[in-house]
């Protein structure tokens, strides 16, 4: 099967860190960001594209213009429009982001913007604005975990980030029941099977983002890296260069570092490829567009039914045995 | 304690012999001229030989920020005799043309990280191009440039502990979201004692910050909170 294309038409795209959009100024206080598939590298002909305009300095009344002209040139680019939800398509503050942790103005959207501007992100032109932000971020997860620098177990593990994302993972899967019900159903079995593959892959990668903290260092190196806070910027800097990796890298890289492993990742790998591969054919995404629920109980209605049991197995056996890993 | 004054530029702009005067009576050990723009320089160097510095035991001189690219020639040689055997020229990178000319006056020449506007000079990568380039310049670590790009100062601590060992001055001053130096904030301050493990108390401390006469002692005492010395200082 023909690999899914890497970006759309009209974005010249290099290396992951090198889109490119031809509108908007050059500015160290903006990025454009883009989230989603694009974000993870497994953009197909049928994807939307999740963006945002990320803005790290002084408000401009201008930048709405500016808004507005990149969304026209992502409109004549996109298969389809971005999510009702209006977490994408928007003005993002960094503000918001970086201070907005917990709490009631922790809203599920300023949730959402911030992990997934850590675990499924790229940036189009300068990425100045994006790596500060990104940077502040982790500074808060860091900085604040008291476990991770003064904990008696020894385990380096971010808790606090961690902890993050296990609450981001629940309320995805708690906003696909609300959007079933918002939706009437329609598009439940794309997300449901997106439920079960990429954003589980998400949250698996962000788990496994945090135990490398402990993992990426022998013995002698934790000791030396979290005996004091004043080190955090080598954490800061080691998490940065990890979420600089996609979803599937950071998972693929796990993977490849235990043989025991192996007969996972062989499952894991292979079943998420005939995930990406399914989006990426026309027909069988708009069939998974339009399924009903009572349709895909009938036998063979579902091929992907095939891909993702088998992945969700993996998926459960290999986060207990990364867990195990560490623990 | 660490050696500490200021760059003329910054409480006097052109006028260096304000600024002195303002210093005078300051406790104070460290100065910079600067001749930030091309039209200032000349008046600065032919005034040297006037001026007292015999109570500063540390003096640098700053280069023009930017100058035509026809007249970087000129400018070396006004910098290369006298005054760089005396002091550290500090130099911006995105300003060079021929680091060809530069790499010939080796430890003279001082690099400065470059605030967030600029395309070069920013990062600790950015910074590696240029000393491949400059092998034998010294390092001015302006912490507030570094702490504009990057306020978690995550990129300033990789900046120290790539150069550290290069470190001939700091800038210090709070760079606002226009690009402009400031007095330190209370945010500032504690962010730069993050860092100030990293430098050592030999270093001289170089104030941008633009005070009024009556504020200099005050500005002093929060850059001193603002990098206090750790007895035991941990390597770059």
């Amino acid at each position: 099967m023909e690999p899914p294309s890497r970006c759309p038409r009209g974005l010249d795209c290099g290396p992951t860190e090198d889109y490119r959009l031809d509108c908007g100024p050059d500015s160290e206080d903006i990025s454009i960001v883009v989230s989603g598939s694009l974000g993870r590298d497994e953009f197909t002909s049928g994807s939307d594209i999740d963006w945002s305009l990320l803005i790290d300095g002084s408000a401009d009344p201008k930048h709405y213009d500016l808004l507005r002209q990149i969304g026209g040139v992502i409109d004549t680019i996109a298969a389809k429009p971005t999510g009702p939800e209006g977490t994408f398509g928007r003005m993002v503050f960094s503000h918001g982001l970086i201070h907005e942790i917990g709490g009631d103005d922790d809203t599920n959207r300023n949730t959402t913007r911030r992990l997934l501007l850590l675990l499924e992100s790229r940036v189009v032109r300068r990425a100045d604005a994006y790596s500060r932000v990104v940077r502040g971020i982790l500074d808060r997860y860091l900085l604040e975990d008291r476990g991770l620098w003064k904990g008696s177990t020894g385990h380096r593990v971010p808790r606090f980030l961690q902890n993050d994302f296990a609450r981001y993972w629940r309320t995805m899967t708690v906003d696909f029941a609300y959007k079933l019900r918002n939706r009437a159903g329609k598009g439940w079995a794309i997300r449901n099977i997106k439920l079960r593959m990429s954003r589980k892959l998400l949250y698996v990668s962000g788990l496994l983002a945090c135990y490398r903290c402990h993992l990426d260092y022998d013995e002698a190196e934790r000791l030396k890296v979290y005996s004091d806070p004043d080190m955090k910027s080598e954490v800061i800097e080691h998490l940065q260069s990890i979420f600089r990796e996609s979803p599937l890298e950071i998972a693929a890289g796990i993977l490849l570092r235990y043989p025991h492993l192996d007969g996972s990742a062989r499952k894991i790998l292979g079943a998420y490829n005939e995930f990406v591969g399914i989006l990426a054919d026309d027909q069988q995404r708009s069939r998974l567009d339009n399924l009903k629920e009572n349709e895909a109980e009938r036998p063979g209605s579902m091929r992907a039914n095939s891909a993702t049991n088998s992945a969700m197995a993996c998926w459960s056996s290999f986060s207990t045995r990364q867990a195990a890993c560490v623990i | 304690m660490r050696p500490i004054g200021f760059s003329t530029g910054a409480l006097a702009y052109g006028d260096f012999r304000e600024a002195l005067r303002m210093l005078a009576g300051k406790d104070v050990q460290t100065l910079e001229l600067s001749a930030l723009r091309q039209c200032e320089l000349v008046p600065l160097l032919q005034a040297i030989p006037s001026l007292d510095l015999s109570g500063f035991a540390y003096v640098s001189i700053h280069a023009p920020s930017q100058f035509e690219p026809n007249w970087e020639g000129a400018l070396w040689e006004q910098l290369a005799g006298d005054v760089a055997t005396r002091w550290p020229i500090v130099l911006h990178p995105d300003a060079i043309i021929d680091f060809g000319l530069w790499r010939e006056l080796g430890a003279s020449i001082c690099i400065e990280n470059m605030d967030k506007r600029k395309p070069i000079g920013r990062t600790a990568r950015e910074l590696s191009e240029i000393f491949k380039q400059l092998p034998d310049a010294t390092f001015c670590f302006d912490i507030g440039h570094a702490r504009q790009f990057d306020p978690t100062m995550t990129e300033a601590w990789l900046i120290l502990r790539e150069f550290g060992s290069k470190l001939r001055q700091l800038h210090v001053s709070e760079v606002n979201t226009r690009s402009k130096h400031d007095c330190l904030s209370y945010a500032s301050i504690l962010a730069f004692q993050e860092v100030a493990h990293l430098i050592p108390e030999s270093v001289p401390l170089i104030l941008e910050t633009p005070v009024p006469e009556w504020d200099i002692d005050a500005e002093i005492a929060k850059v001193r909170e603002a990098l206090p010395v750790k007895k035991k200082t941990i390597a770059a």
